[in-house]
């Protein structure tokens, strides 16, 4: 009787792991690329929370595209995506900072980094009673965020913003306690306006913050930390600014005057990016009139050499139909669509993706 | 049949050679680059490739030591209290209610933790703590004064090394309460007696008698709990505030070693700053370890065994007339 | 007369008066401990109950997860109550059988060193912080396989559930009476028909008992499943895939600025507190039952 049992729990052991092991691989796509259609098979796409909203939207409404094809994407950082696309556990990383020499080097193969939308880092704040944006520059917000400047009233601030009544709570800066591209294109931006924040903190996607600033994983815990907090200020994605009601502040650009983020000004920051995708890329202090300063592409990372034909079938024709149809949700979500110009360079990086030596081409409907 | 159990334990001891080789062989470039620096360094810096784990043993420490200042005393009452000749109504009930405690997932303790006692401290015992605490020369750096917003609630970080210390308190009240009960119950009923027989109340009795007899065992206890407490992950992540101060102040947002694993490790694409994880990994197991066996050789000679078991859910109040008449 | 009296108090009157007072504060002590230990529970229980019996609805189970612009009450936990099932399932399976395998060895065959090893082992994994098993089982299973998946996240927490079961068992083994094994080989049953036949079943509920503390383990674990399953917004019904869990959204959604996702958390918490609650009463159950049938 006991044997049985044991035998019977043995057996449904080994069953476990042979279904984990078949599990793994199973696909249900007909017909190949080209004109044909594709039912899709399920992805997974990990990294960037600042993204996370439209690749969301996008595998919500690419499902309805190709059925099969649920796209799911986890938001755990930039720095875990490129984690998990090197580790090849998963189908794409998602990144807002390009990637850099050492994560280059760890690739195990040729990678390709494809821009997807423009986003703006807003410098977010609780301040109730301000009616207008705030007005700031590159190095009084380097002095806020190092801890130099530290009540609303302060006299830096005061000047930018005359005639503005502000209050004098101290300053509650809060910064992303994991790794983060929002923080590399924050603290790269922080670093271009002030020399004494560049050699003091520096620019990656973690750094060391002032003793005493508050941490929070995720552009949602800084979001969740700046609607509670009076008096905080934090750097995050633009839609998450509108979404929770927060004020982000006006920028001064290269040519003195002072940018909201808004979908239009940063749309205009994308105009000057350039193609190939290096350690350096960035869209920050564009020169273009009306350009938000604190603009950022973000990246998909995929490997040129696909190896299992029915998924790189199904990335191809995701991230195609994020490149044309899916850019029209950009701006409902408070995202900014690539410039036409990059479009295409983007598509033409995308074309590069290859199965066995032979390019995958979009499905029909992609 | 001896064979395939001598196997199962082999396997477990392959196990814990592997977690040990994975940490060892992950955090090897980094003692080898910094050594004891590491340990004695405050500065996490990836852009310059400086990792020093101060910051985050701090904060593992000072919340661990919060904890272990809150639950102690209350351990040590609920251990001698579950030992009275007080009706087992009382004391099984009671019993239970503390082992429900050691069954919440952690992060419910951190869900409670983030929405109701995280304010509910910030905004009412923070500032008491100061007003009590603040003018002491020395104490009072620990507890500052809070600021406050236009309306006169207190600006508070969303957490910090006085909510996570709460927290963590309340999770190893359990385990220090069980391990003290099993040291208190061992004080031989002579030593009792004779106290009674010369006439010392309980407060007496318990004071001359019970305690002195158990101090090693209690202390044994709370080194298990410390153990405990150092390795919490998810509840003091959620209420820990997330800052990056080695300051010397409670009411400041920090980070602990293993809220620092979990936020980064998954992120972390420089070789170094992975290393320094696993390292930072290292440094707790050792800590976590050392304490265990510590409370081993504090506790091993008073209690039966080191854990609430099965025999404990069986047992409500050992000794007790209840278990005595149901026997 | 009485004013004598009264000046002329004897020193056993005057001592027994404070000693009396701090008696009855030592008392008052003890009641306020017991207070302390009860109120956080009680804390827990109203506001996980209240919040979370708000957020329970049909759709709480049968949905997947909403988009944080969706409505509250549109959307639940389907894939995560499907995926922690999963999870936990595969390893109670893993385990079980080897938890009570080795504590087996440790009772009826350990003798000497090996067995004070494999017991050291035992209770040093027992110490291991969640969040260890996570990394190892990241840095080795998750890398070699290219794969965030279902049976990394059992692996992950199998190493945490099996010295809880070895524990619980070899302690109840022990209290098998040594009779009963040393009537069976009188009567010339060989060595493993006792252990598997007379031993292991005259334990079998204080064994469920550890198996039901295991499983509370198990379902409770969040930081060791957060490195080695990933999450799925998708329902997933396969091991080798990410798969979404009920501790893992609790966590996520903890820190979400909208309210919709704060609710989903609670109800989640209850979820969650109320299967915990029925294996810990259960286990109970079981133990007290025991009690009474073996004496």
């Amino acid at each position: 009787m006991r044997t049985r049992k044991l035998a019977v729990v043995a057996g449904i052991v080994s069953l476990a792991v042979i279904a984990a092991a078949c599990s793994s691989k199973s696909s249900t796509s007909t017909g190949g690329g080209g004109a044909t259609t594709n039912t899709g098979v399920p992805l997974t796409g990990a990294g960037s929370t600042f993204a996370a909203p439209i690749y969301t939207q996008w595998g919500k409404d690419f499902n309805a595209v190709e059925s099969g094809a649920q796209v799911n994407y986890q938001a755990i950082g930039s720095g875990g995506g490129i984690d998990a696309i090197t580790k090849q556990a998963a189908d794409f990383g998602a990144s807002d900072a390009p990637l850099q020499a050492d994560a280059l080097a760890a690739m195990p193969a040729d990678a390709v980094q494809i821009p997807t939308v423009l986003g703006g880092i807003a410098i977010a704040y609780n301040l109730p009673g301000l009616t207008a944006p705030l007005n700031l520059d590159g190095p009084t917000a380097a002095g806020v965020f190092q801890g130099t400047i530290t009540t609303w009233n302060d006299p830096a601030i005061a000047t930018l913003n005359p005639g503005v009544s502000l209050p004098s709570t101290t300053i509650r800066p809060v910064h992303r306690s994991d790794d983060s591209g929002s923080t590399f294109v924050f603290t790269n931006y922080l670093s271009s306006q002030s020399a004494t924040f560049k050699k003091t903190i520096g620019a990656d996607s973690t750094v060391q913050w002032p003793s005493g600033a508050a941490g929070k994983d995720g552009s949602d815990g800084v979001a969740g930390y700046l609607v509670q907090t009076e008096g905080a200020v934090g750097y995050i994605s633009y839609d998450y600014a509108v979404a929770n009601n927060l004020g982000s502040a006006a920028v001064k650009a290269s040519d003195g005057s002072f940018v909201a983020p808004s979908v239009a000004s940063i749309s205009a920051a994308g105009a000057g990016l350039k193609f190939p995708i290096g350690p350096d890329t960035n869209v920050l202090n564009s020169s273009v009139a009306g350009a938000y300063p604190i603009a950022t592409t973000t990246y998909v990372i995929v490997y040129k050499a696909q190896a299992d034909q029915a998924k790189g079938q199904t990335l191809v024709d995701f991230l195609h139909w994020g490149l044309t149809k899916g850019q029209d949700t950009a701006a409902s979500l408070n995202y900014a669509p690539l410039p036409g110009g990059i479009a295409s360079q983007a598509l033409a990086a995308l074309a590069t993706l290859t199965y066995n030596g032979q390019p995958i081409t979009p499905s029909a409907g992609a | 049949m001896i064979g395939l159990t001598l196997a199962s334990g082999i396997v477990l001891i392959g196990v814990l050679g592997l977690v040990l080789a994975v940490l060892a062989s992950g955090g090897a470039p980094t003692f080898a680059k910094f050594g004891l620096r590491f340990l004695t360094s405050s500065r996490w810096d990836p852009p310059h490739q400086e990792f020093g784990a101060l910051p985050f043993v701090f904060g593992t420490l000072l919340t661990s030591f919060v904890a272990l200042v809150l639950s102690v005393p209350v351990a040590l009452g609920l251990a001698i209290l579950l030992n009275e000749p007080i009706s087992g109504k009382i004391t099984g009930p009671l019993a239970t209610f503390i082992d429900v405690l050691a069954a919440i997932p952690s992060v419910v303790f951190g869900l409670v933790g983030l929405f109701v006692l995280a304010p509910w401290l910030e905004q009412h015992v923070e500032p008491l703590l100061h007003t009590i605490f603040g003018w002491v020369p020395g104490l009072g750096m620990l507890f500052p004064a809070l600021s406050r917003g236009v309306n006169g609630r207190v600006i508070g970080a969303g957490g910090d090394y006085f909510v996570a210390g709460v927290v963590l308190s309340i999770m190893i009240l359990p385990i220090v309460t069980a391990i003290s009960r099993e040291v208190v119950a061992t004080v031989p009923r002579d030593l009792r007696e004779a106290a009674k027989a010369l006439g010392a109340t309980r407060y007496e009795t318990i004071r001359m008698a019970v305690l002195p007899y158990s101090a090693q065992g209690i202390a044994g206890a709370a080194f298990l709990g410390l153990g405990r407490a150092l390795g919490e992950t998810i509840a003091v992540s959620m209420v820990i505030g997330g800052g990056a101060s080695v300051g010397a102040s409670l009411f400041a947002p920090g980070q602990s070693i293993a809220s620092a694993i979990a936020s980064q490790f998954n992120g972390a694409t420089n070789a170094l700053q992975r290393s320094s994880l696993l390292a930072l990994g290292v440094v707790l197991v050792a800590m976590s370890f050392g304490l265990a066996a510590v409370s081993k050789a504090l506790v091993g000679r008073g209690a039966r065994r080191l854990e609430p078991t099965p025999a404990d859910l069986a047992d409500p109040d050992p000794g007790s007339p209840v278990t005595a008449e149901a026997a | 007369m009485a004013t004598a009296t009264a000046n002329r108090q004897p020193l056993a009157t005057a001592l027994t008066r404070s000693r009396r007072a701090k008696d009855r504060a030592f008392s008052l002590f003890l009641m306020l401990c017991a207070a302390l230990a009860l109120a956080p529970l009680a804390v827990i229980a109203v506001f996980v109950l209240v919040r979370g019996a708000a957020a329970l609805d049909l759709n709480f189970f049968t949905k997947l997860p909403p988009g944080s612009l969706d409505p509250p009450h549109t959307g639940g936990i389907s894939n995560a109550i499907v995926g922690t099932g999963m999870i936990v399932g595969l390893a109670v399976l893993i385990s079980v059988p080897l938890g009570i395998a080795t504590a087996v060895y440790l009772s009826e065959y350990g003798r000497g060193r090996t067995a004070t090893v494999i017991r050291f082992t035992a209770n040093t994994l027992l110490s291991t912080p969640s969040i260890i098993a996570g990394l190892v089982v990241a840095a080795t299973v998750v890398t070699w396989t290219h794969s965030f998946s279902a049976y990394a996240a059992s692996l992950a927490i199998s190493i945490l559930m099996w010295p809880v079961v070895t524990r619980a068992t070899e302690e109840v083994l022990r209290l098998v009476p040594q009779e009963l094994r040393e009537g069976a080989l009188a009567l010339g049953v060989p060595r493993w028909k006792v252990v598997l036949k007379i031993v292991i079943p005259t334990a079998g509920s204080g064994i469920l008992t550890g198996v039901m503390l295991a499983v509370s383990r198990g379902l409770g674990e969040t930081a060791a499943i957060l490195l080695t399953a990933l999450g799925n917004n998708y329902m997933n019904t396969s091991y080798g895939r990410p798969t979404a869990w009920i501790t893992g959204y609790i966590y996520f959604w903890a820190r979400q600025p909208q309210a919709v996702l704060q609710q989903l958390a609670w109800g989640a918490g209850l979820t969650l507190m109320m299967a915990v609650l029925l294996l810990s009463i259960s286990a109970r159950v079981v133990s007290v039952r025991r009690q009474r049938r073996l004496t």
